[in-house]
């Protein structure tokens, strides 16, 4: 055997290690999309066979069927908005909070910032994952959690990151001081430079904080599921779309292509932000990595 | 609560205070000085931070700390007594009864012993397999990334369907086309949380592969030539070239994937719900907390996992380092 026999059929092997394992990883992706196409009739019909992971083929005119009915009759979409509303109120915070602290820290001389230094190093070396019973407690006397606190209580705690205010501290500490002298002799207060001059000039940071944050908060399911009541008859709903998928699958009679189609219907979005924020994901491992 | 709160937050002011003061006599004494404006304006800008950051953050972490001593009940909010050790004797208790906390001890082991090699292993071998300059390589890499756009909840019960115990669940359909009979896989008492294992490591590798690749490419070249030129075959290139060059990665990995298995919860809860054979550590300090509004309890769990956790976490970094 030559050299170049050698070379093609270690490519060719390579090429079919590669798909063998990508079937593995998607083939139960595929089934949830196959099966979100599916009526019970249909879906029954397929099951015990590799037609399980083939779209409703045999009854076209019902393939959109199970999304009409999630999104008239079980109105998922109403979870949608609140989980984007909820996103976008705690993007919106967290730059700006996190933001303003971390240019203090990074800019600003004052008496005393050792010992913010030191609890920002404390909380991001220490593991604090388990406290969410007390910050519940917390919540639950400070906002008394009645309907509208109960928003509250979703949107402030994701509000602060520790994380955050660290990494655009180191951010900013790399902004030249030029900028903001210049911008102090035309006159430009403290607020005007953060928002005219450092902001803008952090858009790829800010564009990771914002990024991990709507993937943070569209996927958080327990928190929000604690905090938030349940909707009464007639009410706009509170929960965000992972809540609600605990209460869309107790539905009496919820056909199993229906709960699929919710679990496409909540995947969506998440999809669109990785292929659309691709770059800076790879951009917050590359930050992550910074950290230890 | 009022009242502690109130205490702590004069504590903290204390400590604070304190540290304003030696930097004001530093200050003095080389003749530097602080612009009362700038000391104004940094407070107002950081005090929204400040504030939730106490609220939110601090705050849980101390009351978790001191909640752990006492037998705060959460429907007598008002009525909070100290307790010294009992809350942790009740829980050398349960575990020498092997109670459900037993059993979660003994979930999360497994599902920490299981989940942390196998999916940082997966997701090294998938980086070493996709990061070559090839044709179509791209799409394999987004296949394996797939899973992890969908979340915890999705994942939870997407497999649910499959791991379903009907005869027409798809891996009893594949089981059974090699004359198995099907079995109901969640419930069984020792198979389970293997099942959960496996379906946390499909959704979760595809991200670690992600930065093990960006850690991959910072490798240079000129190592693997040097390395192909002295006679080294390929499994001598990944021990002696690769294996040192992903080091920072790979303790980054590591701890990362073990903090976040040590918490396991959401899997258990929509699978199975409150299992002796699944309950895991986090969900035993949720159902106790929560469902039965023991705080006191729950935080004396929490703590000694937040120090299990630290400890084991510290000693991977000291350990997986060393060598620097």
């Amino acid at each position: 055997m030559n050299r170049a026999h050698k070379k093609t059929i270690l490519s060719a092997a390579y090429y079919v290690g590669g798909t063998v394992i990508a079937l593995l990883f998607l083939f139960p992706l595929v089934y949830m999309l196959a099966t979100s196409t599916k009526t019970e009739s249909v879906y029954a019909a397929d099951a015990g066979s590799l037609a399980m992971f083939l779209p409703n083929f045999k009854d076209l005119s019902t393939a959109f069927d199970n999304y009409k009915t999630i999104f008239t009759a079980y109105g998922i979409w109403r979870y949608a908005v609140n989980s984007v509303v909820y996103a976008a109120v705690v993007i919106v915070l967290n730059v700006l909070i996190n933001g303003l602290a971390a240019y203090v820290m990074a800019k600003f001389d004052f008496p005393g910032k050792g010992f913010f230094n030191f609890i920002i190093m404390f909380l991001i070396v220490v593991p604090v994952e388990t406290s969410i019973i007390p910050l519940y407690s917390i919540v639950k006397v400070l906002l008394g959690l009645k309907q509208t606190a109960s928003v509250l209580a979703v949107i402030l705690p994701s509000s602060i990151s520790i994380f955050n205010i660290f990494l655009l501290m180191q951010f900013f500490e790399g902004i030249p001081k030029e900028y903001e002298e210049a911008a102090r002799i035309d006159g430009a207060g403290n607020l005007r430079i953060f928002f005219s001059i450092v902001l803008p000039l952090s858009k790829p940071i800010i564009a990771t904080v914002a990024t991990f944050c709507f993937i943070g908060v569209w996927n958080d399911y327990l928190w929000p599921t604690m905090v938030l009541p349940y909707a009464e008859e007639g009410e706009w709903p509170l929960y965000p779309i992972q809540s609600a998928l605990t209460s869309i699958k107790s539905i009496q009679g919820i056909t199993t292509g229906e709960v699929m189609a919710s679990l496409v219907v909540t995947s969506i979005p998440i999809f669109v932000v990785y292929v659309a924020a691709q770059k800076y994901i790879v951009q917050g491992f590359g930050t992550a990595g910074l950290k230890m | 609560m009022l009242t502690s709160t109130i205490a702590i937050f004069v504590v903290l002011c204390l400590i604070f205070f304190a540290f304003v003061l030696k930097d004001v006599l530093l200050a003095k004494r080389r003749h530097k000085k602080y612009r009362l404006s700038t000391c104004a304006s940094a407070l107002l800008m950081g005090s929204p931070a400040i504030v939730l950051g106490f609220l939110f953050v601090l705050l849980p972490i101390v009351y978790s700390l001191a909640y752990a001593f006492t037998d705060f009940y959460l429907l007598r909010p008002n009525n909070i007594k100290f307790n010294s050790f009992e809350n942790f004797k009740l829980m050398f208790e349960e575990i020498g009864q092997k109670g459900d906390l037993f059993n979660a001890i003994k979930n999360t082991f497994t599902f920490v012993i299981g989940v942390v090699p196998l999916q940082i292993g997966l997701a090294l071998a998938l980086a070493i397999f996709v990061n070559r300059q090839k044709r179509g390589v791209g799409i394999f890499k987004v296949c394996y990334f797939a899973p992890v756009v969908i979340s915890l909840t999705v994942t939870s019960y997407l497999w649910l369907e499959i791991l379903s115990p009907a005869e027409t669940g798809i891996l009893n359909m594949i089981l059974g086309w090699f004359g198995a009979a099907p079995k109901d896989f969640l419930r069984d008492p020792d198979g389970a949380m293997w099942w959960i294992v496996l379906l946390s490591a499909w959704q979760g590798c595809g991200y670690q592969m992600l930065i093990f690749l960006s850690g991959l490419t910072n490798v240079r070249k000129e190592l693997y030539e040097a390395a192909s030129l002295d006679g080294a075959n390929a499994w001598q290139q990944f021990i002696h070239v690769t294996c040192p060059g992903l080091r920072s990665t790979f303790v980054y990995v590591v701890v990362t994937v073990f903090i976040g298995a040590c918490r396991v919860m959401t899997q258990p809860m929509l699978m199975t719900g409150y299992q002796s054979h699944t309950v895991t550590l986090s969900y035993y300090m949720y159902v106790q907390g929560y469902n039965y509004r023991w705080v006191g309890y729950s935080s004396a769990v929490a703590l000694m996992m937040t120090i299990v956790i630290g400890t084991i976490t510290y000693l991977q970094r000291r350990f997986l380092r060393e060598k620097d």
